[in-house]
């Protein structure tokens, strides 16, 4: 037993390791690289980085073929931390070298972290219009609303995973349950009538969705194209089903049921993440170079505030230039409306600043070790010039009839080049 | 063995965080709020930074005709006439200066289809552009009389990203239904194309009619 340990623990500290999964993560960036034509920028980076292991489908069955980029990265960290703890001992002469490691080692940390936790939304404000929730580019979720309060409405939101997955659910906050029924990673949805397509879907018994039907499609990857989610939601009360919806994104107004005297909504849409921090447009501006349509900037000037009125300010958001409030960064991403909508882009990455640490360790480690070495060879080398010097010194003085070159130019003066 | 600790903690720690995902339901409450439809913003779009766009999975895809009474018109010699299909009234595919390709379906479904609105922030929708509200929907179709057909056309364009994708769609209520006229492709494509489509919605009439 404590023989495999100690195999395990050789093979992590090994270099050969470190060889080989450099080695592979170039194969599979290359790879990636090329499958970027066929996936686009996103669906790859899910594919090979943000995963273990890469599949491959093999008839009906999806065959591992390639560790992905978490694998990878994961075994590089444990096999350079290992090294740490078992290979290099700390000595001041090295401390640049670990130094350096081990911003190495923060980088990596902070790639992982920023994969697992950072999220990203974009915020669409028209002029004078005030939102506090960024929406989600590509994830989804299913609402259900209830709408009674006069003041506030009580949201529950059902991610579209576990939609997918078509499990009963109930939630505390509802007297109901939710059964999803059917549901579809990407529809279009079209009129129901009697030249629908065969494949055509409608389980709908309630809302509008009764006049509409699903048509299943497959699942995009492209860059420039989006699913659109639908699914058939059974709403189940404590004796009888209340109905039957047709639920997609397609779908823009939530559609509105009774349930024990309370109005409820339900919809699908785009997840929502709300800020504790309100932000309204008062101008966004488009500045071109003058008597030219070339832009020179694009800049929103924002109220924020927060509900507690701790903050009520104005805020001015550019290129290169966001707001980075209540662990979140607001950039601005876009336009529409003739210049009248911006388009800021709300990011929130805890580990953003570790990318930053880590560069500053390993500049700092390089330049140490660099400058130690470099410190080394210069004292060396003054050392080795006073040696010549003064060995020069004890030498008898040449006659006139040798020569007339001084010895410490022979010395300096490279082979071949002595006058 | 103390010392296999951490390298082994590591190991699950790198495990255990790559599998926290947001697969949990949520509660909570917000302040009332507006529906979408009638809080968000409008027209054409231009985005700075690489924010996904585009066309959405139902572009360019056939939709359910309504039978009854048809509408005629007469293509640009330059539009290629490609087989409708089972669902679609005409098809044409048409080639851009560089050589891309746009795609113009002729469609109708019974009824109203929703309304001006509904049908127009669909089209948005498959853009990936906001919805926009009534008001600001019909603010933004052109309204006009051809050959005694009430035609409204609107102009949708998402011009960033990987592909600018522009959309010029005309909505023609006709004998029960609505017609649908939806020109979508490469943004230069279609804007270059722009002249023909708006002269091919005046050669619009009810089939039979003679041209006045």
């Amino acid at each position: 037993m404590i023989s495999l340990l100690r195999s395990v623990r050789d093979l992590f500290v090994s270099l050969r390791l470190t060889v080989t999964l450099l080695l592979l993560g170039m194969l599979l960036i290359f790879a990636a690289t090329l499958d970027q034509v066929n996936l686009g920028t996103w669906a790859v980076q899910q594919k090979y980085f943000h995963s273990f292991i890469i599949y491959a489908p093999v008839g009906r069955f999806a065959v591992p073929v390639f560790p992905g980029g978490y694998l990878i990265g994961g075994l590089v960290l444990l096999n350079l931390i290992a090294a740490h703890v078992y290979r290099f001992a700390f000595t001041w002469r090295k401390f640049g070298i670990q130094l350096a490691h081990s911003g190495l080692i923060l980088l990596l940390v902070g790639e992982l972290l920023s994969g697992l936790w950072q999220r990203d939304y974009h915020m669409r404000l028209s002029d004078r219009e005030t939102k506090n929730y960024g929406e989600s580019y590509r994830d989804n979720e299913l609402v259900v609303i209830d709408t009674s309060d006069a003041t506030f409405d009580q949201v529950v939101a059902i991610p579209e995973g576990v939609v997918a997955k078509k499990a009963s659910i109930q939630h505390p906050k509802l007297p109901f349950r939710v059964v999803p029924k059917t549901y579809y990673p990407n529809s279009m949805l079209q009129a129901r009538t009697t030249a629908a397509p065969p494949e055509a879907v409608n389980q709908a018994t309630a809302g509008f969705g009764e006049t509409i039907v699903a048509i299943p499609q497959p699942v995009t990857y492209r860059p420039n194209e989006s699913n659109t989610p639908t699914a058939f939601v059974e709403i189940v009360g404590s004796d009888k089903s209340v109905g039957v919806f047709l639920v997609s994104t397609q779908i823009v107004m939530p559609q509105e049921f009774s349930y024990m005297g309370r109005t409820w909504k339900i919809a699908m849409r785009p997840t929502r993440a709300y800020q504790p921090f309100s932000l309204t447009l008062l101008k966004f501006s488009h500045d071109r170079y003058p008597g030219t349509e070339i832009p020179k900037n694009f800049s929103s000037s924002l109220r924020l505030k927060t509900p507690n009125g701790h903050d009520d300010r104005d805020v001015l958001i550019y290129m290169n230039s966001p707001l980075r409030y209540a662990g979140v960064t607001v950039y601005q991403a876009g336009f529409e409306n003739n210049d009248r909508t911006t388009i800021l882009q709300v990011v929130r990455n805890p580990s953003w600043i570790l990318p930053y640490i880590a560069c500053a360790l390993m500049s700092l480690g390089l330049s140490l070790q660099f400058g130690m070495h470099l410190f080394g060879f210069i004292r060396k080398r003054s050392a080795q010039l006073r040696n010549s010097s003064s060995a020069t010194s004890q030498l008898p003085r040449p006659s006139p009839a040798v020569g007339s070159v001084p010895v410490a130019s022979a010395v300096i003066a490279p082979r071949g080049v002595r006058p | 063995m103390n010392r296999f600790l951490f390298p082994v903690t590591s190991a699950l720690l790198v495990l255990f965080l790559s599998s926290c995902r947001d697969q949990e339901v949520v509660a909570y409450r917000v302040p009332k709020e507006t529906d979408p439809k009638a809080e968000t913003p409008p027209a054409a779009r231009a985005e700075v930074s690489a924010v996904p766009v585009a066309a959405g999975p139902m572009s360019g895809t056939p939709v359910a005709t309504a039978s009854g009474a048809g509408l005629s018109w007469t293509a640009p010699a330059h539009w290629q006439t490609k087989s409708p299909g089972a669902m679609r009234k005409g098809s044409y595919s048409i080639t851009g200066a560089d050589g891309s390709v746009a795609d113009l379906s002729i469609t109708a479904f019974p009824g109203d289809v929703g309304g001006e609105s509904a049908n127009v922030n669909r089209w948005r929708g498959q853009l990936q552009l906001a919805p926009l509200t009534d008001a600001e929907v019909a603010s933004a179709i052109t309204r006009r009389d051809e050959n005694g057909l009430k035609v409204g056309w609107v102009e949708l364009a998402s011009v960033s990203g990987a592909a600018p994708t522009r959309l010029l769609g005309a909505m023609v209520p006709f004998g029960g239904a609505t017609w649908f006229f939806k020109l979508l492709g490469p943004d230069a494509t279609v804007a270059a194309e722009k002249p023909a489509f708006l002269n091919f919605l005046t050669t619009l009439k009810p089939a039979g009619a003679s041209t006045p």
